[in-house]
């Protein structure tokens, strides 16, 4: 999660993190976007949308902040934090967060029905 | 795009003022000169008192109203205003139902204030530009478009080229016109009437937002009171407002934080749950006519009965599958309970616009049964093409549907025949002849359609005069009050609603309170006492929303799963957790804390604000509160014998012998005992209210409010009688 | 004997709070059963029983338009 946040809101901060890892009774619970792509048709702006890669894009020129897409997105891993943007905020696959697990536990995949 | 370029007739550059905890703090004025060509623009200050006695929105439209008329101006003099503002929510994105704004002018139909409520991108671009409110005031030499440029700072009049002045035409031109390209369509919002404006007073207007998905103009309706009408008589064609960036935070809230937990914390509760609630996002507010019709509620035949054995036609089901369904249908950004329904590429079999393809706003709850059931017609096809061409003309649903449903039982009774309708037939589900009805009363084609076009109280002195129509039959059968027509609800077995019609301020339209399944069905408010206090309670508890941009819906049509379990009785109805969510959030872009005390004395001042208003218009007061006898019960056979073990034995619980007596006597004995209970609600209602019983608020009500301004305390000295005090006030 | 939003009504060996609904035609979706000013949750309908001389209370949470 630190390096997550840090490398896009410069901050070291779970509550930036747009991919959360919790304890929960020694089994860890990781929250992340799938890509499933259900948040796209609920914003009114069109302003989800895949990109080359499959991978579904916040496009912040088009993005009135309304967060319905964190509200109806099936996971919850639509993220949101007013310190910094009022825009939400989800993970986009770049792939930090798997480099900097020490155990190797996080792997981007790419799956058909994210294509 | 059709329409020639506009001559630029005058132009006015401003400095915006900067939002700032939900206010811009200025007002733009518009005045159109009186049909001389001397338009003047102005930016005028909003003062600390204003916002504390008024608010915003409707407070302070009726406070620049105020200003702007007297107790003479006439709804077609140029004095005259359209005044449109949203309010300190309007604009926020985060949170359900923020779009809404309230257009307040002085009413052809009611002949005193009227105020009317819509959706659409108009109220939060108006702000955005740097307006709390905008004022429309005096006559254009000839039609324009007033071009409110929130990008460049610039309000501009335009000699409108367009060739069809009704809606969807002038919308689409207009959202082209200002529009760089596809992409820009969004951020403009038009607000324009139809051609029934020129001779029809129950006529408003439709607020345009751009759905980008459908590529189309999206109308929305401050559709009572005849705005239309009015802003027709200032031959504006259109007022247009052009805003391209917003934050998240263009408000400039306090607690940012707070607003965006509060709003997906509900778009979440809207996901999961408003599927086995009320289906706005699959069905929108027409989800409501079966259920009406199962507790006798849906108006048939102009209200004379609540359920009809064609309910399955007209159901929530067939209009699902009616509706397109996975669309982003909100009325503003951030609105995920998106109730506003569209039947995409529906063919027009009727009308100038016969064969074309349509995108049709609609049908609503009110639209479905008052183009539909109370007309006698139950099929959903031809509620759709009406509901399209009344948007589109410029009609108000309710009123056309109330007027119509009136019009059909004066003909049927033989009031009015086929040479006074030159050719109609107008009885209850004439499908042909009453969509024709509607093309000719947009039109205003004949004497008859003309006259009808006024709306009831109008057309029936007319029908009286010309046609010798019985009058007093048609005032019993005829569901209007203040002027205006009763909404699609049948209040009459529930006195609590018989109040939240005709104990108004602005006539039977529901957004004032709506207690007919707490009182009738519930039976939550057994006494005068327990009605009294609802009637006092929700007008002022629903007026709320409209000082401060919010839409109701997302108050009480989802709900907590566990809230009628948590909360016990009319605690319930108040949904606390939403009720707290518009407080959290208040705070939080003003700044400044609000409880539920609070909440009811921003309302309650502007509510006594509106009465003493109307009262300065010549109206307002305990006469012009009258219920038709429709509006309590049956007034003919026909009606007591579709349920006569029902009504047997409402009459039996007077202590009336029901033996040896005609079913035209129970009828008028029925008629008699709810007169009676109709004089007692009234009573206890207006104390309630800190009224006399002439219906006028007491010296000691707008002292409390601190309301007692100048004007108001001599109005009240004319008026207030010492006879007309309750004993123990 | 019970009461349903305070009107008398009949009572009958077996008496569900679903067939009470269904009996007095409570078809609106949004509602609370309340027995002796105690909630009923809406899983326990076809199952709970409701006790001769029992106050029943069926709030209707309709919003209207």
């Amino acid at each position: 999660m630190s390096a997550c946040s840090k490398a896009w809101f410069k901050e070291d901060s779970p509550a930036l993190s747009r991919i959360t890892v919790e304890n929960k009774a020694t089994y860890p619970n990781i929250n992340v976007c799938n890509q499933c792509g259900a948040c796209i048709e609920v914003c009114p702006t069109q302003a989800l949308e895949r990109d080359a890669n499959g991978v579904v894009q916040v496009r912040k020129d088009k993005c009135t902040s309304c967060l319905m897409c964190v509200g109806f997105c099936p996971s919850a891993s639509m993220r949101f934090n007013g310190t910094k943007q009022t825009e939400p905020f989800k993970c986009i696959s770049c792939g930090i967060c798997a480099k900097a697990c020490p155990t190797g536990a996080l792997e981007l995949l790419t799956t058909p029905e994210s294509k | 795009m059709d329409m020639k370029e506009m001559k630029l007739l005058s132009e006015w550059s401003y400095e915006p003022a900067k939002i700032h905890r939900g206010y811009a703090r200025e007002t733009l004025y518009v005045g159109l000169g009186n049909k001389d060509g001397n338009y003047k623009f102005e930016k005028r200050p909003v003062s600390d008192d204003m916002i504390e006695k008024f608010t915003g929105g409707r407070g302070f439209g009726l406070k620049l109203l105020w200003d702007a008329v007297t107790e003479k101006t006439k709804w077609d003099d140029p004095e005259n205003e359209l005044v449109i503002a949203g309010g300190p929510f309007c604009g926020i994105t985060q949170y359900p139902g923020t779009g809404k704004s309230y257009t307040v002018f002085l009413s052809p139909a009611t002949k005193q204030t009227y105020n009317s409520n819509a959706g659409g991108y108009f109220g939060p671009f108006l702000k955005f530009s740097g307006f709390d409110a905008l004022e429309i005031q005096g006559k254009a030499d000839r039609p324009v478009v007033v071009f409110i440029d929130g990008d460049n700072y610039k309000v501009q009049i335009f000699e409108s080229t367009l060739e069809d002045n009704n809606a969807y035409y002038i919308s689409e031109e207009l959202h082209d016109y200002f529009a760089k390209d596809e992409q820009d369509k969004r951020t403009i919002s038009v607000i324009s009437t139809g051609m029934a404006a020129k001779t029809s007073y129950i006529v408003g207007l439709n607020f345009s937002f751009y759905d980008v998905r459908r590529k189309a103009v999206r109308l929305k309706q401050a559709g009572r009171g005849g705005g239309g009408t009015v802003l027709s008589d200032k031959n504006v064609v259109a007022i247009v407002v052009k805003r391209t960036k917003f934050t998240g935070a263009e408000n400039d809230p306090v607690d940012i934080e707070a607003i965006m937990k509060a709003g997906v914390s509900l778009h979440k509760r809207i996901h999961d749950h408003d599927n086995e609630q009320c289906k706005m996002r699959s069905v929108g507010t027409a989800h409501l006519t079966e259920i009406m019709d199962d507790y006798e509620l849906l108006p048939v035949n102009n209200y004379k009965f609540g359920s009809h054995k064609d309910i399955n036609n007209i159901s929530s089901d067939e209009y699902a599958k009616l509706f397109s369904q996975g669309m982003a249908d909100g009325c503003w950004y951030g609105c995920s309970l998106a109730c506003a329904k569209a039947v995409d590429h529906f063919p027009l079999q009727t009308g100038p616009w016969k064969g074309k393809e349509v995108v049709v706003d609609g049908p609503e709850y009110e639209t479905a049964a008052g183009l539909g059931s109370n007309v006698g017609v139950f099929d959903p096809y031809w509620t759709i093409e009406a509901n399209f061409y009344a948007d589109h003309y410029g009609f108000d649903t309710i009123s056309l549907g109330t007027t119509i449903a009136w019009v059909c039982e004066c003909y049927e009774l033989g009031l009015i025949n086929k040479e006074h309708t030159h050719g109609l037939e107008l009885t209850f589900g004439n499908k042909k002849d009453l969509m024709e009805l509607i093309h000719r009363m947009a039109a205003g084609s004949d004497d008859f359609v003309v006259a009808t076009g006024k709306g009831i109280e109008a057309a029936r002195e007319y029908y009286a005069e010309h046609y010798g129509a019985d009058l007093e039959v048609m005032k019993k059968i005829g569901m209007v009050c203040q002027g205006l027509e009763a909404s699609e609800y049948r209040c009459q077995e529930s006195i609590a609603q018989w109040g939240g019609y005709f104990l108004t301020l602005k006539g039977p339209q529901h957004d004032e309170a709506w207690l007919i399944f707490m009182d009738m069905v519930n039976k939550q408010l057994p006494t005068y006492e327990d009605k009294a206090e609802a009637l006092y309670f929700f007008p002022n508890f629903r007026l709320w929303f409209s000082l401060h941009g919010l839409c109701k819906l997302p108050w009480n049509d989802i709900e907590p799963v566990d809230n009628s379990i948590k909360y016990k009785g009319i605690e319930a109805a108040r949904v606390p957790e939403h009720l707290n969510n518009y407080l959290t959030i208040y705070t939080a872009i003003t700044g400044r804390p609000l409880d539920r005390e609070g909440m009811i004395l921003q309302s309650e001042r502007v509510y006594n604000f509106e009465r003493i208003f109307n009262l300065r218009m010549g109206k307002g007061t305990s006469k012009f509160h009258e219920a038709p006898d429709r509006g309590l019960g049956p007034v003919w056979e026909d009606e007591w014998m579709a349920r006569p073990d029902y009504f047997d034995a409402r009459l039996k619980e007077f202590g009336e012998e029901i033996e040896g007596k005609s079913v035209k006597e129970k009828i008028a004995l029925l008629q008699k005992h709810r007169r009676s209970q109709w004089a007692q609600l009234k009573a206890a209602v207006y104390k309630r209210r800190g009224w006399n019983k002439n219906g006028i608020p007491t010296m000691k009500t707008v002292k409390r409010l601190g309301i007692d301004y100048p004007e108001v305390v001599a109005l009240l000295e004319k008026h207030l009688k010492p006879e007309d005090e309750f004993e123990d006030a | 004997m019970i009461t349903v939003n305070g009107n008398r009504s009949e009572w009958e060996e077996g008496l569900t709070v679903e067939k009470l609904l269904a009996r007095e035609n409570y078809t609106f979706r949004m509602i609370s059963v309340w027995i002796d000013d105690r909630p009923v949750e809406k899983k326990e309908y076809s199952t709970k029983l409701i006790p001769d001389g029992a106050k029943v209370q069926v709030i209707h949470n309709i919003s209207g338009g």
